[in-house]
């Protein structure tokens, strides 16, 4: 009773900037509520959902962010945990290496995506320039529907690799030592304890940080509103950019209250099965 | 513990002292015009003893913002600029206050105007709720240099067998477009971005072939034989003629393209026409000019029209202070100082200034520009329609889609709006 006491005002809080919105949405999300007459007037039940649902736009971009999604955290994460594995190893200079690596994690999006664009401008930005020395054809970075959607998977993966090695190098110097010296005494080869001792030791934080990463990448917004605005044509109209138009340029905020419940059902889902599927391997 | 309470104590009472001189708060973009009229606000303190505290925002920012404040009850901006495709959203959801008693008991001379801006970003319905702030029909940006070289001049004739001149036709100017592209030079650049700077651009393209949106009655009129060329023509500008990745510029990265010098030219907004004389910026200082986008015959323009009004919402926390300022920022003198600095103005008066003539000769253009030009449908779902035109000229530039298609496809979607907003029956 006392705890419950001592910790309501902060369950509170949480109820407050939370559940509160995610309950006042799926609200929004069953009435027809527009920006243009505010007003929980007319309840349409499953229309909102219906609609988006048979909107070839929103499934395209729901495909499409599970694209991006699956390449920035399986590229993300293999980079990540080669360069954790690497610096683990390291002994001098490793405060140096943590703020380089650190840098691009610290900027705000909205800084990278602006950055990113002068260096990818075609013509006159500093990566075609620099790859017109070394005789390779100026490549259309965001111009492209092929080139554009990795370009951005390059620019996120720049951004929040560190965020994989910050997370993988706690868990590596958290591990013990002993089984890797027991290994070494039975002559066991750099790969097979990695293998058999590493990645079964790491796998619940691998699991977090993917989650984690996974649950982050389904937002990407920022990077395509600075950089793409979802083209060229519709070749990176990530979902969550769709619902933000579809709020506050279709100012429709019941069809994106729907859009929202929709893609964090998805989220859940997702999660849980993940969670699940990584206790499983554990 | 005592510290920190004697620190908010101090800070409290430092922060309400200046609150309770009248401030007048604006949201605006950050456009060559804000700062003219950042640099008179002193002025304005003077005459008033009222502050001004101008929110400077990048325009993709300025709707998203803008929403919130008009929605609530009491907002925090005093008076808003419009962009005339907001105009039906804002007007429709009844976001902003109507001036006309504010006019008629001040005796505000609202005749000056010239009609294309009141009727795009002053009166709706006859009722005015906007004056029109500055003006930015769209223009050819041309190298006149290159225009004139004569080595140019004789190879143009021989290939195409008349004059290399200023452009009389769009067809003319097509021409030189293939012509310039040449000697590490484009002939043309464009702004492929989506949403508004792909769509603004086009639609020059579509008046210039004498397309427009819709006829009288709303029925859109895309899908047509202009149409189509205007979509055509612009995809090939774009990948045949323009600079790797303009598919994805926005108006800031052609522009530094053409600033560069690796552009013959570029259609784009006229206060740009003041930024390529800025050495700062340019490397073609002089050498470039700015004409009304030439039509399918010598005379008729092919510009879209463009501009923004002030307007007090019905949320301005203080709309009387507000009124004192759209009175003074838009009184002949400021108006003219304005002018003078380089902004554009949207009052007969200030066009045909001798000072403002004197200074920019290139003042007679941007009135022809502005009185050839062409409005963008405004309705209410203004902006919805420009969200889709750029993702489907995106597709057709992206080779993605057929122009009939994609225009189709645009055709279809603006018929709903229309209908959704009373326009089409």
């Amino acid at each position: 009773m006392f705890g419950w006491l001592i910790s309501s005002p902060s369950l509170g809080l949480l109820f407050l900037v939370i559940l509160f919105p995610v309950f006042w949405a799926l609200f929004t999300s069953v009435h027809d509520y527009t920006l243009i007459a505010p007003n929980f007037d007319t309840f349409n039940g499953l229309d909102n959902y219906m609609k988006a649902a048979g909107d070839p736009e929103f499934r395209h971009t729901l495909r499409l962010t599970a694209f991006f999604v699956a390449a920035v955290v399986i590229l993300e994460f293999a980079l990540g945990f080669l360069i954790a594995l690497m610096l683990h190893t390291v002994e001098r200079f490793k405060s140096v290496y943590y703020a380089i690596l650190l840098c691009p994690l610290l900027m705000n999006p909205v800084i990278v995506g602006l950055i990113w664009r002068m260096f990818l401008h075609p013509s006159l930005g500093i990566v075609n320039y620099l790859l017109s020395l070394v005789g390779i054809e100026p490549v259309n970075w965001l111009g492209s529907t092929k080139v554009a959607l990795w370009t951005l998977v390059m620019v996120d993966i720049w951004h929040q690799v560190s965020f994989m090695i910050v997370l993988l190098l706690a868990g590596l110097s958290a591990l013990p030592r002993e089984p890797y010296e027991a290994a070494r005494v039975d002559g066991a080869s750099i790969f097979r304890s990695f293998w058999h001792i590493t990645l079964p030791l790491m796998w619940p934080v691998i699991a977090v940080t993917l989650l984690i990463r996974l649950i982050f990448a389904v937002k990407t917004y920022d990077l395509i509103y600075i950089m793409t605005r979802g083209g060229p044509g519709v070749a990176t109209d990530l979902v969550s950019y769709f619902i933000y138009r579809t709020a506050f340029v279709s100012l429709n905020i019941g069809e994106a209250s729907a859009m929202s419940a929709i893609l964090l059902a998805v989220i859940l889902g997702l999660t849980a099965w993940l969670h699940r599927y990584m206790r499983s391997l554990t | 513990m005592l510290k920190k309470w004697m620190l908010a104590a101090t800070l409290v009472t430092g922060l309400s002292g200046p609150a309770f001189a009248e401030t007048v708060n604006l949201l605006m973009e950050g456009v060559p015009d804000t700062e003219y009229v950042k640099t008179l606000l002193p002025e304005f303190k003077q005459a008033t003893g009222i502050d001004v505290n101008l929110e400077v925002v990048n325009y993709a920012e300025m709707h998203t913002k803008l929403v919130p404040q008009l929605v609530a009850p009491t907002g925090s901006y005093s008076a808003i600029v419009v962009d005339f495709y907001w105009v039906g959203e804002f007007t429709k959801a009844g976001w902003l206050q109507p001036l006309d008693e504010r006019i008629k008991a001040d005796n505000f001379d609202t005749s000056v105007y010239v009609p294309k801006m009141i009727d795009l970003v002053g009166r709706v319905d006859g009722t005015t709720y906007m004056l029109p702030f500055y003006n930015y029909a769209m223009g050819l940006l041309y190298r006149k240099d290159l225009l004139a070289d004569e080595k140019n001049k004789a190879d143009f004739k021989a290939k195409y067998g008349f004059d290399l001149d200023v452009p009389k036709t769009w067809d003319e100017y097509l021409k030189q477009v293939e012509f310039f592209t040449k000697d590490g030079i484009n002939g043309v650049v464009n702004q492929g971005l989506r949403p508004d700077p792909i769509a603004m651009e086009w639609s020059n393209y579509l008046f210039a072939n004498g397309g427009e949106y819709h006829d009288d009655n709303w029925k859109p009129t895309l899908n047509t034989e202009a149409g189509v060329k205007a979509v055509e023509q612009y995809a090939t500008n774009v990948n045949k003629f323009g600079p790797v990745g303009s598919a994805s510029f926005s108006f800031d990265e052609a522009f530094n393209v053409m600033a560069q010098g690796k552009a013959y030219s570029y259609i784009t907004y006229n206060f740009f026409r003041a930024g390529i004389d800025d050495a700062s910026k340019s490397a073609v200082v002089g050498k470039v000019e700015i004409m009304p986008v030439p039509g399918t015959e010598a005379g008729k323009g092919g510009s879209l029209n463009g501009a923004w009004g002030w307007a007090i919402p019905k949320s301005s926390p203080n709309p009387d202070a507000a009124w004192t300022f759209l009175k003074w920022v838009e009184s002949p003198e400021i108006a003219k100082k304005r002018a003078l600095q380089g902004g554009s103005p949207t009052r007969s008066d200030v066009f045909d200034d001798p000072d403002v003539n004197a200074k920019y000769p290139y003042a007679k253009a941007l009135k022809e520009m502005l009185l050839t030009s062409h409005n963008f449908p405004v309705f209410t779902y203004t902006p919805q329609l420009v969200e889709v035109l750029g993702r489907e000229l995106s597709l057709a530039v992206a080779g993605e889609k057929k122009a009939p298609d994609a225009l189709a496809a645009i055709e279809a979607e603006m018929s709903e709006l229309a209908k959704k907003d009373g326009k089409l029956k």
